[in-house]
């Protein structure tokens, strides 16, 4: 099996630089939709779906491999290795930008410069580190989402009611856009909100933009605090936002400061 | 042709007394418009949401994460959401399951989030045996898949065993063959010297042994051959069968001094293409059956006939018929007679070498056995092997 078919690959833009655009936990590549294409005018863009969300090859899903973040950051690796040019700017969504540390780790030289919109290496409050969350918490969590299961099958794939205004997605894409498998999406929980990789985003040596949603109840403010506290080359930037999916609700503000940060910070890079 | 509303309650009072909860809000979730089904399901006035509070803030840890990484996302995308389950806090901290429906729509410029929602409490219990079902299922799915691998282990394990068996059981055969060849020629030598009587009843003893011994070993090949190999081997050639088979019964006779065998064959000159030594085996195993299980006194009877391209060997026996519960099994091996409290006289692989020759011919063997008729073996394969 191809890592096109695997992960469901995306290649658009054309340009000196590639960008690799990774979703979080919920949803596909089209949580880009309002984003990419401001880049891809000048930039080799790069989309892809996790294994086992979106178009991406269900099949392939390996309970033991996918069981644990590294599955995903091996298939990052990959991705990288056929479809990009040069080291990459890495653009992950919540658990994608972890994933996208990870792989970074793994490979060195692979990811030139990481934007993380809304990341957060470990959910659970510990000691000083301010996670958000209670182990309590959190296992109230992924137990309220697997029984949750009407939640993630029959209504991932809605049907359009009334007559909707300007619908941002194209009719071809309303039955799959977040539509999930129950059983992986509850595994993709667990991987989610119960990895710590603290460890790993120590590690990154090069240029990282946080962009924190000023109030985001997943990933929140002291959380992003924590990035730039550890990350040795690391800039954070508020978006007014409420809510985890910046790039959704304020796509204009997550493209100027991922833009701001293309310009300035990684100039050096290209292929 | 208009029917006129005579009594029914204004558009407010149906919103506000909907049987289901109806709540506007505004981009963010916070709540702009919601009636008194909803304020009454959850237990908060009116006061107490409209303007203060947003959705999402009136569910559960679970739900809200469910708001963020999915609801939000698709009402952003696609502009409407159905069927969604999430579950909701009433003021006293009880969790309130309920379906909702959204639409996000426009109205003089400013975004608006229309939802419709109701309790599904009964729903959720079933929907939860279901998936406990479904779960149960799943699970005793798993443990029949380990079974059965275990299974197949055991099954490969078990014809691996048998195989190595069944090769032990030819080469051990096979290396019998020698020393027994020597017993024989031995045997041979001393009938040429002067012997007591006794010593002559000895050796007569030797010799009767090692030819059983000989027989036997040769069965065991044949059935090691049939059953590891490519069948058994035959080579057929021009046969007179009605001389071939009456010579066999000359040299049976001699085998059997003290009982009658009669022969008999329906025409003169019945020639076929067979290998006549296989014939030959195949009748001796069927006439030491017939020695074994007949009744001891009356003649066994072999015939041989031909008719319309096929030939035929019959051998019969008077005695007790065959059980009909051994009939089908009767030509497997290491089948033999139950009923015989008397010494056991060979491994059970006659009839099968006899059926494997028969085979080898193109042809069958068939038993008929009833107490009246007594027992008959009947072998019958075409006359010529077709070309090919």
């Amino acid at each position: 099996m191809s890592v096109q078919a695997r992960n469901n690959v995306v290649v658009k833009g054309q340009g000196p630089l590639t960008l690799v655009f990774a979703h979080g936990f919920g949803c596909d590549q089209n949580m880009w939709r309002l984003v990419e294409p401001a880049f891809a005018g000048r930039y080799r863009t790069v989309l892809f779906d996790m294994v086992g969300c979106g178009k991406s090859d269900v099949s392939a899903y390996d309970v033991e491999k996918y069981s644990t973040l590294a599955g995903y950051a091996r298939d990052i690796v990959e991705i990288i290795q056929e479809f990009g040019e040069g080291p990459v700017v890495f653009v992950g969504h919540s658990v994608g930008a972890m994933a996208g540390a990870m792989a970074a780790n793994l490979s060195p030289g692979l990811i030139g410069a990481h934007a993380m919109v809304g990341p957060s290496p470990s959910y659970i409050n510990d000691l000083d580190y301010p996670g958000g969350f209670t182990r309590e918490d959190i296992d109230a969590l992924l137990s309220t989402l697997e029984n949750n299961y009407l939640g993630w099958s029959s209504a991932m794939a809605p049907s359009i009611m009334g007559n909707p205004e300007k619908p941002e997605l194209g009719a071809e894409l309303t039955n799959s856009f977040c539509q999930t498998d129950p059983d992986i999406a509850k595994r993709f929980a667990r991987v989610t909100f119960l990895s710590d990789s603290r460890a790993d985003v120590r590690e990154l040596s090069g240029p990282v933009l946080v962009l924190q949603s000023s109030d985001d109840f997943i990933a929140p403010r002291a959380v992003g605090e924590y990035l730039t506290g550890v990350i040795a080359d690391c800039r954070m930037v508020v978006i007014e936002n409420e809510g985890h999916c910046p790039h959704l609700s304020q796509p204009a503000a997550c493209i100027d400061a991922i833009q701001t940060f293309l310009t300035h910070t990684c100039g050096h890079l290209s292929a | 042709m208009s029917v006129e509303a005579v009594g029914i309650p204004d558009a407010e009072a149906l919103y506000q007394q909907a049987p289901c909860a109806l709540v506007l809000t505004n981009d963010k979730g916070l709540i702009l418009k919601v009636n008194q089904t909803f304020c009454h399901w959850l237990g908060y006035t009116h006061e107490q949401l409209v303007g203060v509070r947003k959705l999402q803030e009136l569910l559960t840890v679970g739900g809200r994460i469910f708001y963020q990484t999915h609801w939000m996302p698709l009402l952003v995308m696609q502009r409407s959401i159905t069927e969604v389950k999430l579950d909701f806090l009433t003021a006293d901290g009880k969790v309130t399951p309920m379906v909702l429906n959204a639409g996000r729509r426009e109205h003089q410029g400013q975004v608006f989030d229309e939802v419709s929602a109701f309790i599904v409490a009964d729903r959720i219990r079933f929907e939860q045996e279901l998936l406990q079902a479904k779960r149960q299922a799943e699970d005793a799915l798993q443990r029949h898949v380990v079974l059965e691998r275990e299974l197949n282990r055991q099954r490969e394990l078990a014809v691996d065993r048998a195989l190595f068996a069944e090769q032990m059981i030819g080469i051990v055969s096979h290396d019998l063959r020698n020393p027994l060849q020597v017993v024989s020629m031995a045997a041979q030598y001393l009938r040429s010297l002067d012997m007591t009587e006794r010593q002559s009843t000895m050796l007569s003893h030797i010799g009767e042994a090692t030819a059983r011994s000989q027989r036997l070993i040769n069965d065991l090949l044949d059935f090691t051959q049939a059953r590891i190999g490519q069948g058994l081997a035959v080579n057929r050639a021009p046969v007179q069968l009605d001389r071939a088979i009456a010579a066999a019964v000359g040299s049976l006779r001699l085998l059997y001094p003290h009982r009658d065998i009669v022969f008999s064959a329906s025409d003169e000159a019945l020639f076929c293409h067979a290998d006549a030594d296989r014939l030959a085996q195949l009748l001796g195993n069927l006439v030491a059956n017939a020695m074994t299980y007949g009744d001891g006194t009356s003649p066994v009877e072999v015939r041989v006939s031909a008719a319309q391209g096929t030939v035929e060997i019959a051998v019969h026996n008077v005695g007790e018929p065959i059980d009909e519960a051994e009939l089908g099994s009767i030509f497997s091996p290491m089948t033999r007679g139950s009923e015989l409290g008397r010494e056991v006289r060979s491994v059970g692989l006659g009839l099968f070498i006899v059926s494997e020759i028969a085979k080898a011919h193109g042809g069958v063997v068939e038993v008929v056995s009833s107490a009246l008729a007594g027992t008959t073996f009947t072998t019958r394969f075409p006359a010529y092997a077709s070309a090919g």
